[in-house]
């Protein structure tokens, strides 16, 4: 049998999972694995053919089970994702060797466990990207969830209960998927994505309102779309470091693969378009784009409000899956285009961001942005990390997430959705106030006294958060070689990309070419640096030689505005904050309970020896006739 | 110092005339765009709002408020100046880039005006630092403050207005009054020696007894440097 590419890969990821298992509890195993993980990217690299356009590489494996083939395949859209997996895990994984790991280990966390974990997500994360029909999609979706609960797990204590409250939630996902799979398969008689493809235009509303809302809700949970999001922040925030970065940078964006795979690729946007709601304006595709306009909004507003650095990111990483989601659905070119660069954009922002407060946790021991404050002169790297990350976080140039999020804006405007753009741009505002709140508790303002004598990171995390930084910055000045393979991966979901060039995007309503962007950026830097160094000398100033309103400082008086950040914003919005999402859930655990009471009440009380019989006789006739 | 000796001279202007014609611009920019730090201490300060506002708006001749010494050019004191202000002040005044300038609006900053019997009032403003215009009254009208302020533009302009200066030629003299006032220990985290040095303005009255009784107990404060990597001292820690 000769290997494929593909199996090539996937046969090294196994590797991957078996070394971390078997020599993990040895010394090097981080820089094993890490070294292993390139290699993995080695061999997607020479898959490249993908990203422009390629055809499909099958793997030679493939199984029948119950009459039904099984098979995996690699075409743009999974090399894409699988590129920014595995380049994910790369720079995680080295964040974590060395120091890290030491201090870890120290502090009696398991290292042994965490590297197998991510082995293991990395493994199940290329098993859903290959399937090739809905049978191996369901299979590597529940593989997924369940290696993603394992690192979640990991740390133990706040993070297990974190992770028992994600488990729920993805085994009530998968089971809706796993319905709307047995739904599919009564309409076409296969789960061969060519047969559903002919079955779907065969479908009757019904049927097809039925399967939208079962594969967008199982699929939402992952992705953390409203209202089904409550489960994140905690779940990512809570994970040990180079964890929490990596299933921050791309595990929700699992649950996006999926949705472009069966909603967008399978039933079609034209038909999801045609599904009005009854009595109202809108339509099915209406209905997801205002999901995932709040789920902006609403994630992005509850980031504002955190007090740990982790937490705002994770609700932040909440957030920005809308502006995927919402390009997409839009479905036009450029929106599309710009929903789906963003998944890489956000990956890099995120992983870069969450490394930076971990590198800066594991020099304070605090993560608490009321107890942080003037680092950048003790840790001037982390700091550039960190801005780098933000800016592109907010979408503003000359980082990658203004292309992106610009294609989603222009794409909105050019449909004619002010709305949807409006509530985009407020989503924005929250983004920007809430990482403004992150880099100033954390970098600026004044330097604690018990920081005093803190270092830079070591260089073990430094370089993996250097390269993230440089990938951000290189991918906003020529975002024409990310979106050469978005457009190649649009293809394969029946989507067309617009013209691409190495600075943008040609288009006769307007066209961006960051290159001009970032040289007009930089010339107006340039002037400035320029009058700043021709105007005499300067004198640097201690940070107790500073102003508040002629009272003298002293160390031990902290003039840090942390507390209560943004308290009149706050008050006007306060009344919004009602948990009414926490409500929900907490009353559908709620009824759960009672109703499982209610069973097991009927079951011990009443001669249960009977109900046992009676069921079974059920079964055993159901079987039979 | 005696008033006598803190007349300006204006000295003959030589030397590349381009050169006075670029200091010439610099000096009409600078008079046509000052920024105030009021800080009002006395009663004086009511008389500023009226000034400031529509009535007079001295936003027209290119002044503003500005909350941060930092980034204000002219320090204006509106009133007498208990001893526990004064400190105050001072710092105030020694966080100001140069070039500054200090008004002193009211006759309390003058000589003490009619607190000239309190114990807790300091009495000639020009004592602890230089005053660069006295608007006296008790307590002079908006259009005083206005004429004042514009007569200071006129001495900016003609590059007569350099107080500022002086402070740091003659830091021994100020720094001697403010001992007098507050105690010997008397310091601000602001090293004007160090300054003096930095922007070469140090003079022969820099440095005397007053500064060499200040640099027994001084703790200098150090800026915070960027740092990378940790230095062997703090290893060894
Ligand atoms: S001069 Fe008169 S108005 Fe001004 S501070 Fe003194 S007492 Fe008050």
């Amino acid at each position: 049998m000769i290997f494929s590419l593909l199996d090539e890969l996937l046969i090294f990821s196994a590797a991957t999972v078996l070394v971390a298992l078997i020599l993990g509890r040895g010394l090097a195993v981080g820089w094993m694995v890490t070294i292993l993980y390139g290699g993995q990217l080695l061999v997607l690299i020479k898959m490249a053919a993908l990203g422009y356009g390629g055809d499909p590489i099958a793997s030679e494996l493939s199984l029948s089970v119950m009459g039904q083939d099984l098979s995996w395949r690699f075409d743009a859209l999974s090399w894409f994702f699988a590129l920014i997996t595995l380049v994910a895990a790369l720079l995680t994984s080295w964040f974590s060797c060395g120091e890290w790991e030491r201090k870890f280990k120290q502090q009696g966390g398991n290292v042994w466990l965490f590297h197998l974990a991510m082995a293991l997500n990395v493994f199940t994360m290329l098993i859903l990207l290959a399937s090739g029909d809905l049978l191996s999609l369901f299979i590597g979706w529940e593989l997924v969830s369940w290696a993603g609960f394992l690192l979640m797990a990991v740390a133990g204590g706040v993070a297990t209960k974190a992770a028992m409250r994600y488990i729920t939630y993805a085994v009530v996902g998968g089971m809706t998927i796993f319905g709307g799979i047995a739904l599919v398969y009564a309409a076409a008689g296969s789960l061969q994505y060519e047969a559903i493809l002919i079955a779907v235009e065969k479908m009757s509303t019904g049927q097809l309102w039925m399967l939208v809302l079962l594969f967008g809700s199982g699929f939402g949970i992952k992705m953390g779309l409203l209202p089904f999001h409550l489960w994140q922040a905690a779940a990512y925030a809570e994970t040990p470091g180079p964890g929490s970065a990596f299933l921050g940078a791309i595990s929700s964006r699992m649950g996006l693969f999926a949705i472009l795979l069966v909603l967008v690729k399978l039933f079609g946007i034209v038909n999801i378009d045609s599904l009005k709601i009854p009595f109202t304006l809108i339509d099915a595709r209406d209905l997801l784009a205002w999901i995932a306009v709040f789920t902006i909004i609403f994630p992005t507003y509850t980031a504002l409000k955190q007090n740990d650095a982790r937490y705002l990111l994770a609700w932040h990483g909440i957030g920005q899956g809308g502006y995927m989601l919402l390009g997409l659905v839009t479905a036009n070119s450029l929106g599309a285009a710009g929903g789906l660069l963003h998944v890489l954009n956000y990956a890099a922002c995120q992983a870069a961001l969450l490394m930076a407060v971990f590198a800066v946790m594991h020099r304070t021991g605090t993560a608490d942005l009321n107890k942080l404050g003037g680092l950048v002169a003790r840790m001037p790297l982390s700091f550039l990390v960190l801005l780098t990350g933000i800016i592109g976080l907010a979408g503003l140039p000359p980082m990658n997430g203004f292309v992106s999020k610009w294609l989603v804006y222009r794409s909105l405007l050019e449909d004619g959705m002010p709305l949807l753009f409006l509530g985009t741009i407020i989503g924005t505002l929250g983004t920007i106030l809430s990482v403004y709140k992150l880099i100033h508790n954390m970098f600026l303002g004044q330097l604690r006294v018990e920081h005093e004598h803190i270092r830079e990171a070591p260089w073990s995390m430094m370089i993996p958060m250097l390269i993230l930084a440089g990938t951000i910055f290189t991918t906003g000045l020529l975002p024409g070689i990310p979106l050469t393979w978005v457009t190649a991966a649009l293809q394969t979901i029946g989507l067309t990309g617009p013209e691409i060039t190495l600075g943008g995007i040609e288009s006769s309503s307007g066209s961006l070419d960051m290159i001009w962007v970032i040289g007009v950026l930089f010339a107006g830097f340039g002037i400035g640096a320029v009058i700043f160094y021709s105007a005499g000398p300067s004198k640097r100033v201690h940070q107790l030689d500073n102003y508040a309103g002629g009272h003298f400082l002293s160390a031990d008086v902290r003039y840090q505005y942390s507390d209560n950040f943004y308290s009149g914003l706050m008050h006007l919005i306060r009344g919004w904050y009602r948990g009414s999402f926490q409500w929900l859930e907490n009353s559908i655990t709620s009824l759960v309970e009672f109703l499982s009471l209610g069973m097991q009440g009927i079951y011990r009380r009443a001669n249960s020896e009977f109900y046992l019989l009676s069921t079974a006789l059920f079964i055993i006739a159901w079987v039979v006739f | 110092m005696s008033t006598l000796q803190k007349i300006p001279v204006i000295e003959e202007k030589k030397g590349n005339p381009l050169a006075r014609v670029f200091d010439d611009l610099v000096r009409f920019c600078r008079s046509r765009s000052l920024f105030i730090l009021h800080y009002c201490t006395g009663c004086g300060a009511i008389e500023l709002p009226p000034a400031m506002t529509s009535r007079f708006d001295m936003e027209r001749l290119g002044i503003q408020p500005m909350v941060s010494p930092r980034q204000a050019d002219i320090l204006l004191i509106t009133g007498y100046v208990s001893i526990k202000t004064l400190k105050r002040v001072i710092l105030t005044y020694e966080q100001m880039g140069s070039p500054k300038y200090v008004v002193g609006i009211c006759s309390c900053t003058v000589n003490g005006g009619m607190y000239w019997q309190s114990y807790a009032t300091a009495k000639k403003l020009d004592e602890y630092m230089p005053v660069d215009l006295y608007i006296a009254g008790c307590m002079p009208r908006p259009e005083a403050v206005i004429s004042g302020l514009q007569k200071l533009m006129d001495r900016i302009n003609s590059g007569e207005a350099d107080s500022w200066q002086d402070y740091y030629r003659n830091y021994d003299y100020y720094l001697g009054n403010q001992q007098k006032l507050f105690g010997e220990d008397w310091q601000t985290p602001t090293d004007i020696i160090t300054e003096a040095k930095h922007y070469e303005l140090m003079g022969e009255g820099t440095l005397g007894d007053h500064t060499r009784l200040l640099e027994q107990h001084q703790k200098p404060l150090e800026a915070l440097d960027m740092r990378l990597g940790h230095n062997i001292k703090e290893s060894v820690e």
